[in-house]
């Protein structure tokens, strides 16, 4: 798997340093749509708001939350340099409208924002988010639960945005999933 | 017939507009033809009544009602202030100002220079001021800039500004403009910002795909259904729109803003209670004259 990552800086793709509206969202989500294609063997695409002034939810909804959706479970996207407090809680309310949960990296820790994992997989959340990549088994290990249902959880959480992940061959030959983290 | 509407001499603030309307025959009432609006000495029309008024006031004319407003202390009283704001540049030249429309504009002579704590912008359904939330933002910024809050407090603003302003232009289905407004007051522990357009209403938009798209809201009332708007985000485009009024919400509840919507013919008061806003903590009239369009005010009471 090509796991390269790569830089987005949003405030590129804007007209101006605010971004407002859903027209202007659309506009915006072309562009990074292009961008995004044009960048096809990039996996995890870190999202830059600097430079980036103001934006509101409606704007939000319609570039990063949308575009995370279209690419869930195949691509990932977060948040970097972004440390007002108002953007952050905007694209927290639209991703939350759209069930999209989003890692805001805040140095070397993240928090989720949008929509949260579920109670039955926070902890294989907390897990997967401790370190760069991890499979079910581990999980299951470190929790003395079965595989079966770590997988389970692990693959909820691929389902609902939360990790990627990729194929490899277990020792036993069949075929087991690496689960990533979002950076 | 003639309608009028009268003012009382003190302020006058969105509460107390309606109260006027309300004691009036109605202005868009079918048999009235003549509408005057008096304002007496020694009124004072604050930011959301102002806005509400020259909203009415151009609906008038655009159903070719003849429409005056008779300012009593002239220039030197509330008109000269309205003025200042921006009123006559938005009101439609066809209404009718008594004694007689100020010679030159205040708001164009002391707009940029920051000397001003109110302002209303017209929104212009062709054209939009891509600027407009930032001007308004940044003069709440500069009028607070003592508070250790200032940052957070223009965010908000800004963020309600551009979401109540991108919904005129998205949903309100009018030709005739909308405003924007927004008023410091002294000291900077008191912010009121409105906006008003003249379309549908929210709730007429909204009405029609709630048995589809949220069935379970299909049987509130208004009020309930307008509560729900602000609290969990409705939008007539489905269930993952709709974070617009609801992100306004959860900016203004941060600084203790009471909410008020007035809808053609209704009117919903918000107060913030334990850090939400609830149903059983709004006050609803209903059965209020004709006005068309949305009207939605924040008023942040702030400590400092």
């Amino acid at each position: 798997m090509n796991e390269s990552v790569s830089v987005l800086f949003l405030r590129k793709f804007m007209n101006r340093p605010d971004g407002w509206g859903r027209s202007e969202g659309r506009e915006v989500y072309s562009r990074l749509l292009d961008f995004v294609e044009e960048n096809s063997g990039t996996i995890i695409f870190k999202v830059s708001f600097d430079g980036v002034r103001r934006l509101d939810m409606s704007f939000a909804s319609e570039t990063l939350v949308e575009l995370a959706r279209r690419y869930r479970r195949t691509k990932g996207f977060c948040l970097v340099e972004l440390t007002d407090r108002d953007i952050a809680e905007n694209i927290d309310a639209a991703a939350e409208k759209k069930d999209q949960p989003l890692l805001l990296w805040e140095g070397k820790s993240a928090r989720v924002i949008g929509a949260g994992p579920s109670e039955g997989t926070r902890e294989a959340f907390q897990f997967a988010m401790g370190r760069l990549e991890c499979r079910a088994s581990e999980f299951a290990t470190h929790k003395g639960i079965s595989t079966a249902n770590a997988s389970m959880k692990f693959k909820q959480l691929w389902n609902e945005g939360f990790v990627l992940r990729r194929e490899t061959t277990a020792d036993s030959g069949g075929i087991e999933f690496v689960y990533q983290r979002i950076v | 017939m003639e309608c009028v509407v009268r003012f009382p001499a003190t302020w006058v603030n969105a509460p107390r507009f309606e109260v006027a309307l309300r004691d009036s025959h109605g202005p868009h009432a079918p048999d009235s033809h003549d509408i005057v609006f008096e304002i007496p000495s020694d009124c004072k029309i604050m930011i959301d009544g102002a806005v509400r008024l020259l909203s009415l006031a151009n609906q008038l004319v655009s159903t070719t009602r003849r429409t005056r407003l008779r300012f009593e202390e002239g220039e030197a009283g509330t008109m000269g202030y309205l003025n200042r704001m921006g009123f006559f540049d938005c009101l439609d030249p066809r209404v009718d100002v008594e004694p007689e429309r100020p010679v030159v504009s205040g708001a164009a002579l002391y707009r940029g220079e920051n000397r001003m704590l109110v302002e209303i912008a017209r929104i212009n359904k062709d054209v939009r001021d891509d600027e407009l939330p930032t001007r308004l933002s940044d003069v709440v910024k500069a009028a607070c800039a003592d508070r250790a809050d200032v940052e957070e407090l223009g965010g908000a603003v800004w963020t309600i500004f551009a979401e109540l302003i991108q919904n005129i232009f998205d949903h309100s289905d009018t030709r005739l403009d909308g405003y924007a407004a927004l008023q410091v007051y002294q000291g900077g522990n008191k912010v009121s910002v409105a906006v008003s357009d003249s379309g549908r209403g929210i709730m007429n938009t909204l009405r029609p795909v709630l048995r589809s798209a949220f069935p379970r809201l299909a049987d509130l009332s208004d009020t309930e259904v307008l509560v729900e708007v602000f609290r969990q985000g409705v939008s007539r485009h489905g269930v993952d729109r709709g974070c617009g009024l609801k992100g306004c919400a959860a900016k203004a509840i941060k600084f203790s803003a009471t909410l008020d919507v007035r809808l053609p013919n209704q009117r919903v008061l918000l107060v913030p209670a334990k850090g939400i806003y609830e149903p059983n903590t709004a006050h609803c009239y209903e059965g209020l004259p004709l006005l068309w369009g949305t009207h939605i005010g924040f008023a942040f009471g702030m400590s400092a």
